[in-house]
């Protein structure tokens, strides 16, 4: 098994020695930049977009102020794998907080932890207090010309929070809400400011590039998906937790059997959502492909945060659907009129449907209408992505929702 | 200039245009709900969305910005489809219902949610219609809103805080339940609202009306024993005919008066009598304070709005308020001192009713300090209401003259409806009072026009009298704001709403630049119509002076015309 993500926690700083950035602060930040592009890191935060181009994009950009955000805001159900990369790498994580700030040339930082991250958040409070005595941020780091300030700041306790923007707006003390993107927060984030927006197991990864070496981490994995990546994995398994794979090693069945030890109480798988409620799911008959990037995205889904849900046949499928529309009902910001209305709408069909115990041909209808216009009207990522689950669930399973019910 | 293409229009573009300005060019209409000219953009209704190519979701044209070789389609089936779902989820969520139902919305004339569903060739609703049963907020006794109306496009937000500076709005709560409120949910009445009624005209729906004054002047018309009469504003007469299908600017004064008679007013009085009336106060006060010296600089204070800004917000410049009442309530004086006195009418049975462009003139009527002296205030929309309920073709009357004796009006007190109109009628007068000497060039070009900020300066007898004129509140604070910073003037006119009581909230909507700019050529040209543009020259306020109030600024005049004012929390 790998552990580059996963390891035995080190807490106390003496256990620490940072050389991923005390190699970087020797090294041309054009270099780094090159290996994290060439190591191809995508975004770990759910959206995929490569990080080394993220830092390119903001290193360029001219401006006397810039920010680094670390998003730990984790806010969607069935992930937990940056807590506990925040519980247990907590070093690693503030390492590449660093080595982001250096490349691109921010001098303040923030780290947003969601706010029912207790144990997180008091960790983290220590680590900067730590890390301020030892000369880790501050003036001159490590006696270089770098200097840099990390702020901890508690999360408003929205889903909504965790949308880059929306996070940004949170940060300045307004609504969470997104704002419109162009401007990216690349150009215009914090403040009106360059700003790059990390997921925290993005930046815990471009740690392990630097320090073991673009060859190696690039020799893991598949043709799209190189390294390893943080599974949360959870629903009716034997063994839910976090597991560290390399991409391509196995497949989403092996990941079930294996690493989840199996359904629980000797069930029947019925299907994975292999990204978190936010993507759509992959039944039975998809389930033998191997983990990464490009093969979910064939199959017709989305790695997303790597919240894998794995469920079986014991639930009421009507039920499922209506308590993820029923999430996403209480956490659209209210902005956009396709992702508040629609998601209303689909909840109150899905009640009936609830009622009555199968769904009718007008409630396939009215939901296929209203999944389209939400996916392709709505404001951000939220909403657009809200009723895949929805969508793939009736698609999948249209006879058995029509006939009466999934029992 | 850079090129794309529109539904296979090519179109031609500066950087930093939208889609929607760029489709309106090739004469494409692109439905909008959120988005409006004189706010930021918002991004929230989504009806505005097209399809560009290459593009996987569709993009908002009020938001994006159109580039090079776009290929755009504004009306594909997937956009007209997109649309009408979303029409139909705005419908559900708006809680159409018998109860509430366009027939007897304060918008069944003007709503923009029709204006989209004939736009979008919308046939049908499939949701059930959701009630959402908040109460409305009536504790405003100018302004009524209506929570189960409300689509949360913001537009009141916007408005309110960009253009009018003050932000009593806020979006709350999440999801489904996110509602539009005042904050802290105090009510309209309870916050720093000025009562400009703004608001009103951001509005695309029937959320937000004034308070309805219509049917109780109804029940004093009916009422044997009262003796009613009626003052009608300078915005008034300038935008009346917009109700009824005509051209903004079209100017129907004569037609409102027979209008009004047929109403069964028993007078039809004009404010721009009490305009003049005002003038005559304020020019004395203002000649006063040149011969002492101060306080300067002094503001005027016919804009209710704008005096409750100034209470909330800058108290410490109270006391450079003019002490003049607007006139409004100067008619209200005088009619039920003066006039009733005249014709032995018991004050109690007289009723004043003001027909005004103005939201905030009901607040400003029911101000301890008033004393009472105006009853109703109809804005120009309900008595747009009342003619047409009375079965009247308003725009084809024969003219008619106002009532003698509180009638008469020169073109000083006409220009009061707009911005920059008490500056210039106030100069016209007081140059005259104190050089004794007849102005030859009445036109004060550089205080007339829309812009936000105006400033002059005149030479008056050897004197520099340093003037400014600021419409629309966010204006208005950052005139102040130059003041506080040590900017010095002698007069300024400080007016809430943009382009000033043309574009008061009692308005027919729409009211935006264009039909501002229209209504504002019509006053000016009332004024250059007019044979006596000088204030003092009006024959029945210097009968007034001499039958009863004796001279400006005397005892008598302080009692009636003349009012205080109070500093408010924030
Ligand atoms: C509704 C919504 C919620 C999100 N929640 C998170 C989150 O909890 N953590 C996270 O890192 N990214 C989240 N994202 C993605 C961020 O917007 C952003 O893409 C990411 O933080 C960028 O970091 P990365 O490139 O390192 O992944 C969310 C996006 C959306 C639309
Ligand atoms: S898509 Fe949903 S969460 Fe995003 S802006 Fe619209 S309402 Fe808000
Ligand atoms: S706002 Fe428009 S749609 Fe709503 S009730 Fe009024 S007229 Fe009808
Ligand atoms: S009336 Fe004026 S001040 Fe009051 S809420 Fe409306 S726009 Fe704001
Ligand atoms: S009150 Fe009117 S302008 Fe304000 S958010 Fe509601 S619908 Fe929009
Ligand atoms: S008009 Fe463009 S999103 Fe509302």
């Amino acid at each position: 098994m790998l552990n580059f993500l996963k390891k035995d926690p080190i807490l106390a700083i003496e256990d620490y020695d940072f050389t991923a950035f005390k190699q970087v602060l020797n090294t041309p930040a054009e270099n780094i930049i090159s290996d994290i592009k060439t190591a191809d890191l995508k975004g770990r935060g759910g959206a995929g977009f490569p990080a080394g181009v993220k830092w390119e994009l903001a290193r360029k950009e001219k401006s006397a102020e810039k920010y680094v955000v670390c998003n730990a805001d984790e806010g969607e159900p069935g992930t937990f794998k940056d807590r506990y990369l925040l519980e247990n790498s907590p070093w690693q994580v503030l390492e590449g907080i660093l080595i982001s700030a250096y490349v691109i040339g921010a001098e303040k930082g923030y780290i947003y932890i969601r706010g029912e991250y207790v144990k997180p958040i008091k960790i983290f409070n220590k680590i900067i207090e730590k890390a301020e005595k030892k000369g880790l941020l501050g003036e001159n780091i490590l006696g270089s010309e770098f200097d840099f300030e990390l702020e901890l700041i508690r999360g408003a306790g929205a889903y909504i929070c965790g949308d880059e923007t929306s996070l940004l707006n949170s940060i300045e003390g307004q609504r969470p809400r997104s704002r419109i993107k162009p401007p990216y927060p690349i150009q215009s984030g914090l403040y009106g400011k360059p700003t790059l927006v990390n997921n925290v197991e993005t930046l815990a990864a471009a740690v392990e590039i630097i320090n073991q070496g673009v060859e190696t981490y690039t020799a893991l994995g598949t043709a799209e998906s190189n390294g390893t990546k943080l599974i949360s994995l959870s629903g009716e398994v034997n063994e839910p937790g976090v597991y560290e794979i390399e991409f391509g090693s196995l497949t989403i069945r092996e990941i079930v059997e294996q690493l989840g030890k199996g359904i629980r109480n000797n069930g029947q798988l019925k299907f994975v959502v292999p990204g978190g409620v936010s993507t759509s799911i992959l039944p039975q008959e998809k389930l033998d492909i191997p983990y990464s990037y490009e093969d979910i995205k064939a199959a017709g889904s989305n790695t997303g945060s790597g919240a894998m849900i794995v469920v079986s046949e014991e639930n009421d499928l009507i039920d499922l659907m209506l308590n993820v529309a029923e999430f996403f009902m209480s956490e659209t910001c209210g902005t956009c009129f396709p992702c508040r209305e629609g998601i209303r709408q689909v909840c109150y069909l899905l009640e009936n449907a609830k009622e009555r115990g199968y769904l009718t041909q007008r409630d396939f209808e009215l939901i296929t209408d209203l999944s389209q216009t939400t996916y392709l009207a709505a404001r951000c990522g939220l909403g657009q992505s809200s009723l895949n689950f929805v969508t793939s669930v009736l698609e999948h399973y249209r006879d058995e929702l029509l006939q009466g019910g999934g029992q | 200039m850079a090129t794309a293409l529109i539904d296979g229009q090519q179109v031609d573009f500066e950087s930093g245009e939208t889609i929607l300005e760029a489709a309106e060019k090739v004469q494409i209409k692109i439905p909008t709900l959120c988005h409006a000219e004189d706010l930021s953009i918002y991004g929230g209704c989504r009806i505005c969305v097209v399809e560009i190519e290459g593009e996987r979701l569709l993009k908002p044209a009020c938001a994006t910005k159109i580039s090079e070789g776009m290929k755009i389609k504004t009306h594909s089936p997937k956009v007209r489809e997109v649309r009408r779902n979303i029409f139909e989820l705005i419908v559900a969520s708006h809680d159409i219902s018998c109860r509430l139902n366009c027939l007897t919305c304060s918008r069944n004339q003007s709503c923009e949610l029709r204006e989209i569903a004939a736009d979008i060739g919308a046939n049908q609703t499939r949701f059930d219609p959701i009630d959402k049963g908040y109460d409305d907020d009536r504790s405003s006794v100018s302004i009524v809103r209506e929570p189960n109306k409300c689509i949360t496009c913001g537009r009141c937000i916007r408005k309110c805080e960009e253009v009018q500076g003050v932000g009593i709005f806020t979006m709350a709560n999440r999801g489904p339940a996110t509602v539009l409120t005042t904050f802290g949910d105090k009510g309209m009445g309870n916050v720093e609202c000025t009562n400009c009624g703004q608001c009103i005209h951001a509005c695309p729906t029937g959320a937000l009306h004034e308070v309805y004054h219509y049917d109780r002047v109804w029940d004093m018309l009916k009422d044997e024993d009262k003796f009613v009469v009626v003052q009608t504003a300078p915005a008034v007469r300038v935008a009346l005919a917009e109700l009824f299908e005509s051209k903004p600017g079209t100017i129907v004064t004569g037609q409102m008066v027979a209008g009004l008679k047929r109403l069964g007013f028993d007078r039809v009085f004009d404010t721009n009598f009490a305009a003049d009336l005002t003038i005559m106060e304020e020019g004395t006060e203002l000649i006063g304070r040149i011969e002492d010296g101060g306080p300067f600089p002094m503001f005027t204070s016919c804009s209710p709005g704008w005096i409750k800004y100034i209470e909330h917000f800058y108290p410490e410049y109270l006391e450079n308020l003019s002490s003049c009442k607007s006139p409004q309530q100067m008619f209200g004086a005088v009619a039920k001192s003066y006039y009733a006195q005249q014709h032995g009418i018991d004050k109690e049975d007289m009723v004043v009713v003001s027909v005004m462009p103005c939201t905030a003139k009901k607040f400003e009527s029911g101000r301890g300090e008033m004393d009472q002296d105006v009853d109703f205030v109809l804005t120009t929309r309900e008595l747009g209401r009342m003619v047409k309920e009375a079965g009247i073709d308003l725009v084809n009357l024969a003219e008619e003259d106002y009532d003698p004796m509180m009638g008469e009006s020169t073109g000083a007190g006409s220009i009061f409806g707009s911005s920059g109109g008490v500056m210039e009628a106030a100069l016209r007068t007081a140059y005259e009072l104190i050089t004794e000497e007849e102005l030859e060039e009445l036109d004060f070009e550089p205080v007339r026009g829309a812009e936000g900020i105006k400033e002059a300066e005149v030479e008056i007898k050897g004197m520099t009298v340093k003037t400014a004129v600021a419409s629309g509140l966010s204006n208005v604070g950052q005139l102040l704001e130059k003041i506080k910073n040590g900017e010095e003037y002698h007069f300024v006119e400080m007016m809430a709403c943009p382009g000033g009581c043309i574009g008061g909230g009692g308005q027919p909507i729409p009211t935006n630049q264009e039909t501002v700019e229209e209504r504002m050529k019509a006053i000016y040209e009332i004024d250059a119509g007019k044979k006596k543009r000088k204030s003092h020259q009006n024959k029945e306020v210097q009968q007034l002076y001499e039958d009863y109030l004796g001279a400006p600024n005397s005892h008598l005049a302080h009692e009636l015309l003349h009012t205080n004012y109070i500093k408010r929390e924030i």
